[in-house]
């Protein structure tokens, strides 16, 4: 029926295999940063599963798939710049910002839409029924990305250049393969993720988020507009799901229609994995999860690495429901 | 009306054995695609058991799909390569055995569900739903590389992503299963009746009942005597089963299987049939499952030929060049939204109409009077029941703590036979914690519970129900969307013993059992005033009846103890008498202890023999209702100083 859709081993056609001359130590080393570039996309997608899951206790199941428009719609203003290679250093400080703004902006409208749409009217009906309907969107978003880029794998232009750090600007021979790609991806990561924090713990709206997440009817009777909070929430989470479809982009130079369902589930999973409704955990799992896959990969085999990431991912809701950082009373009767 | 719908299901029986002939005569060859979407009906319906009946979501029911469908394929394929292939055993065995091999893997994937709920489950069973295809896919080329070792090499296992090929075609005397696809249509419709004949049973019986009761609410359903762990991991399993027939039909009647045919989609087809057709409602999902086949097979081709053209005749390229069957999951997707924001109980709806909309749960109900209970209905097997004469409940020295806080200190606690007990304290004090712990639903982090001279420590809280302790709780939990008779029939659950064979084949005994026990369930209703209301929805009893409901289904598990949390709380005078009445009743006429947790304390005072005050977890006080009032602490405490005067002063009650 569709047995086309995951016949890539891993997340993505992977760039990077081992050299046949590496010692065990680098070859580990190479796949642990590998492990964090992933982790960190995981991380920025895996922030939106917790934050909405903390606020309405529901497991938005598109939003994986908004992560993969993420990436095509950052595309689509590439195109729409007129950018189709390498960005030179000065297009790299001024169109880059303002496309992962506009691509952030894109996806966080989408979210809040699919929102309004497809969760609100259902607030007040039973825990199911949204996530029915998350399901059906999420089909919707990812056959709509099918009819928009067709089936086939798309190339994502090359516009971030790609330098090997260690040789080139120090010199060192080493096996190990350090690209300013990989640093990009932490350096627009970290930031992001300092911003949410600093946005949820300093911040009036984040403090209404928190408060909300604790209890809705006495965020409601201290005056707090709940639905506006929830609102800013799939506003935030829709960004970040934006930035990472960007990230993606740009580090793997490769796109295709089913990718959000993938990222979306090893995502959800790093939530689960820190302690869903916790941030931080949500940071931390995201970067758990993309080591593990990596070390699956290498160590025992591309082909296991989906079973072995939802083995993860049923060992820790059975085990241990409040994750590693999560408090314990997530899941409420 | 009962002419016509015999009538009716005869034209269907008929309508059903012509139609394969008609379509040969007429040259139509429509029944190959007509015998797959029965098998897509099947699935649908086994589907219905686990999110249906039980309300358990399985988003990888795909997976029971496939491994019945394996289970055909790698027993009854002539293929060589594998140290399953080369037997080619009979189809009419292998179909049994890849029925019990999906329940049995049905119970293996619930077992670790059964400690999560609601939509961690449904990620679980996702999680399942994926590995299993991944397993498929790489079971077909196995080596295992320990440090240079191969103990195991290029094994295949299940044919990898080829899958298996061929697969072997039933065999009976005389019937052309290879050319002909009429003996196929038979072979499923036959499966699909039996299937629908033993669901609607299984549906109408005790499990069927308790499936909806843990449905409704799981803890509720365990406090009455359900036990949530095997009464799950049946569902699980049976509904398991009849993906087993439907995979191993399958992969006999396409002669080839390939893991392709097993993923999330397909779970979400499924779940699309039995959400639209409305979970819960067999007649609305054979609906839902014929109307999606019809929409995926005949509806999305036949309009792109349509518009196509339409796009031709009128010159629109764009027209002429769509496919709306590339549109499938899109519409798929579309119709989950659409059904759930529309019309979340399906199109057919549960058996049982709401009579108040499911949404407005603020209209206002008009409590209409109830008749009292009656002394003279108390039902006769409910007082003379032998060996069931009123028993101690002995609690020494429980405590329990919730991270630093000391919910229950050192709480001694006795209910001697026939005794009422009133438990009162402030908000907060400890009460329903220390019911949670009877009822073992909060284990304690020490101390000793004995009832009846057996101990309860370490029980599950249906096992409790067992011994004959029954409670009721503070917030009413009644299973709101099943019938009043239906609540107090779960309540005797415990006391039924019909199995699946028994719910399905309908031996002499089970009927027996079934007819004493509704017989019972009338009386208990008539005794509490609500026979006239046995058909309601729980949900739509006003707010007194819902609490004497509940005494009824904890009645109908037949207790020696009685556990009541705030009976009167939310009620009005009225109401409150009555009830106060009715305890008044059980204890005496039934010989049943009671247990009390009570803020109203004119009706504490009133009917307790015996009351314990708890305040901070600790037990500050204790004695009868005359000791209690001018204890010190307990006025201190919880009465208040200027109770005393105050219920001098108060001539008339309230």
């Amino acid at each position: 029926m569709a047995g086309a859709r995951r016949t890539l081993g891993g997340m993505g056609g992977h760039l990077w295999a081992p050299h046949f001359r590496m010692t065990a130590w680098e070859i580990l080393i190479q796949q642990s940063i590998n492990g964090l570039t992933r982790g960190a996309v995981f991380a920025l997608i895996a922030l939106g599963y917790t934050m909405v899951y903390g606020i309405i206790e529901l497991i938005n199941f598109a939003h994986g798939d908004v992560f993969m428009l993420g990436l095509f719609i950052s595309l689509a203003w590439f195109t729409l710049l007129g950018v189709s290679g390498a960005l030179s250093p000065w297009q790299l400080v001024t169109l880059l910002p303002l496309v992962l703004l506009l691509t952030m902006l894109s996806t966080a409208l989408l979210n809040v839409a699919i929102d309004r749409l497809a969760y609100r009217p259902l607030r007040r009906s039973t825990r199911l029924a949204p996530l029915i309907t998350a399901i059906g969107v999420s089909f919707m978003l990812e056959n709509v990305a099918l009819l928009w880029k067709g089936p086939a794998p798309i190339a994502y232009p090359d516009i971030f250049p790609s330098v090997d750090i260690l040789r080139e600007w120090f010199g060192i021979e080493s096996a190990i393969f350090v690209t300013t790609k990989d640093v990009l991806v932490v350096a627009a990561a970290v930031p992001l993720m300092l911003g949410l924090h600093h946005f949820v713990t300093r911040t009036r709206w984040g403090k209404a988020m928190r408060a909300t997440a604790q209890d809705r009817e006495t965020a409601q009777a201290m005056g707090i507009d709940v639905e506006r909070t929830i609102l800013i929430t799939f506003f935030v989470g829709g960004a970040l799901a934006g930035a990472a479809g960007l990230i993606q982009g740009m580090y793997y130079n490769i796109g295709q229609w089913w990718m959000g369902y993938q990222a979306g589930l090893r995502a959800f999973t790093a939530a689960v994995l820190g302690g869903i409704g916790s941030m931080s955990g949500a940071a931390l799992g995201g970067i758990l999860i993309g080591f593990l896959s990596a070390w699956s990969d290498q160590y025992i085999s591309a082909r296991w690495t989906n079973a072995i990431v939802f083995a993860i991912l049923i060992v820790v809701l059975v085990f241990r429901p409040h994750g590693l950082m999560g408090d314990r009373t997530v899941e409420k009767a | 009306m009962s002419v016509r719908r015999h009538l009716g299901a005869a034209s269907l029986v008929l309508l059903l054995l012509v139609y394969p002939f008609a379509d040969a005569a007429l040259g139509l060859q429509t029944v190959h695609a007509v015998s797959d979407g029965m098998i897509y009906v099947l699935l649908a319906l086994g589907l219905n058991i686990v999110v249906g009946y039980a309300g358990l979501l399985d988003l990888g029911y795909a997976a029971f799909f496939a491994i019945g469908a394996y289970a055909m394929g790698l027993l009854n394929s002539p293929v060589l390569g594998s140290p399953f292939y080369g037997h080619a055993w009979s189809f009419w065995l292998c179909i049994w055995i890849a029925a019990a091999v999906s329940a049995l893997l049905g119970a293996v994937i619930g077992a670790p569900t059964l400690r999560v709920r609601g939509d961690y489950l449904a990620i679980i069973t996702l999680g399942f739903g994926e590995i299993i295809p991944v397993a498929i896919r790489n079971l077909g080329d196995v080596t295992v590389e320990i440090t240079g070792w191969r103990p195991v090499e290029r094994l295949n296992l299940t044919g990898g992503e080829n899958g298996v090929n061929p697969v072997g075609r039933p065999y009976l005397p005389g019937v052309p299963f290879e050319t002909d696809p009429i003996p196929w249509y038979f072979l499923i419709l036959v499966i699909g009746a039996a299937s629908l004949w033993a669901m609607n049973r299984l549906r109408d019986s005790r499990l069927g009942r308790a499936w909806m009761a843990i449905r409704e609410d799981e803890t509720a359903a365990d406090c009455t005597g359900v036990n949530p762990v095997s009464t799950k991991l049946l569902a699980f399993a049976l509904g398991a089963s009849f993906s087993g027939f439907a995979g191993s039909v399958y992969a006999a009647k396409l002669q080839a299987i390939t893991p392709g045919a097993f993923e999330f989609q397909v779970s979400i087809m499924l779940l699309c049939m039995v959400v639209l057709g409305g979970a819960g409602s067999l007649r609305g999902v054979v609906l839902g499952a014929m109307l999606i086949t019809v929409f995926d097979r005949v509806i999305l081709a036949q309009t792109t030929f349509l518009v196509r053209g339409i796009g031709r005749t009128l010159g629109v390229p764009a027209l002429v060049a769509l496919d709306l069957t590339l549109w499938r999951w899109f519409f798929f997707g579309l119709g989950l939204v659409l059904v759930m924001l529309l019309r979340p109980q399906g199109l057919a709806g549960r058996r049982v109409q709401p009579v108040v909309d499911a949404e407005d749960d603020t209209a206002p109900i008009v409590p209409e009077p109830s008749a009292p209970p009656r002394i003279d209905v108390v039902p006769a097997w409910l007082r003379a029941a032998p060996g069931r004469e009123a028993a101690l409940l002995d609690v020494r020295g429980v405590t329990r703590h919730f991270g630093g806080v000391v919910a229950l200190n050192h709480v001694d606690l006795r209910v001697p036979g026939g005794a009422i007990v009133g438990l009162i304290g402030p908000n907060g004090a400890g009460k329903t914690t220390f019911f949670n712990v009877v009822t073992g639903l909060v284990r304690p982090d020490e101390g000793r519970l004995e009832f009846a001279g057996r101990s309860l420590l370490r029980l599950r809280p249906n096992a409790i129900v067992g011994r004959g302790i029954a409670r009721t709780f503070q917030s009413i939990r009644l299973f709101a969307h099943m019938s009043v008779l239906d609540n107090v029939l779960v309540g005797e659950h415990c006391r039924l013993d019909a199995g699946v064979g028994g719910a399905v084949l309908r031996p002499a005994r089970v009927i027996a059992e079934e007819r004493r026990a509704r017989e019972r369930a009338r009386e208990l209703l008539h005794f509490v005033g609500l026979l006239g209301k046995s058909d309601e929805l729980a949900r739509n009893l006003p707010y007194g009846d819902q609490r004497r409901l509940e005494i009824a289904r904890a009645l109908a598990t037949e207790p020696r103890l009685l556990l009541l949390d705030e009976p009167t709380a939310g009620m009005n005078p009225r109401e409150t008498e009555a009830l106060t009445g009715l305890i008044g009743l059980l204890r005496r006429d039934l010989a049943l202890s009671i247990l009390l947790i009570e803020h109203d304390m004119e009706v504490v005072m009133a009917i307790s023999d015996r009351i314990s005050v708890l305040d901070y977890g600790t037990l500050i006080a204790e004695g009868t209702p005359a000791e209690i009032q001018r204890h010190p602490r307990v006025i201190e405490a919880y009465l208040g100083t200027g109770y005393e005067a105050e219920l001098a002063a108060r001539g008339a009650p309230r």
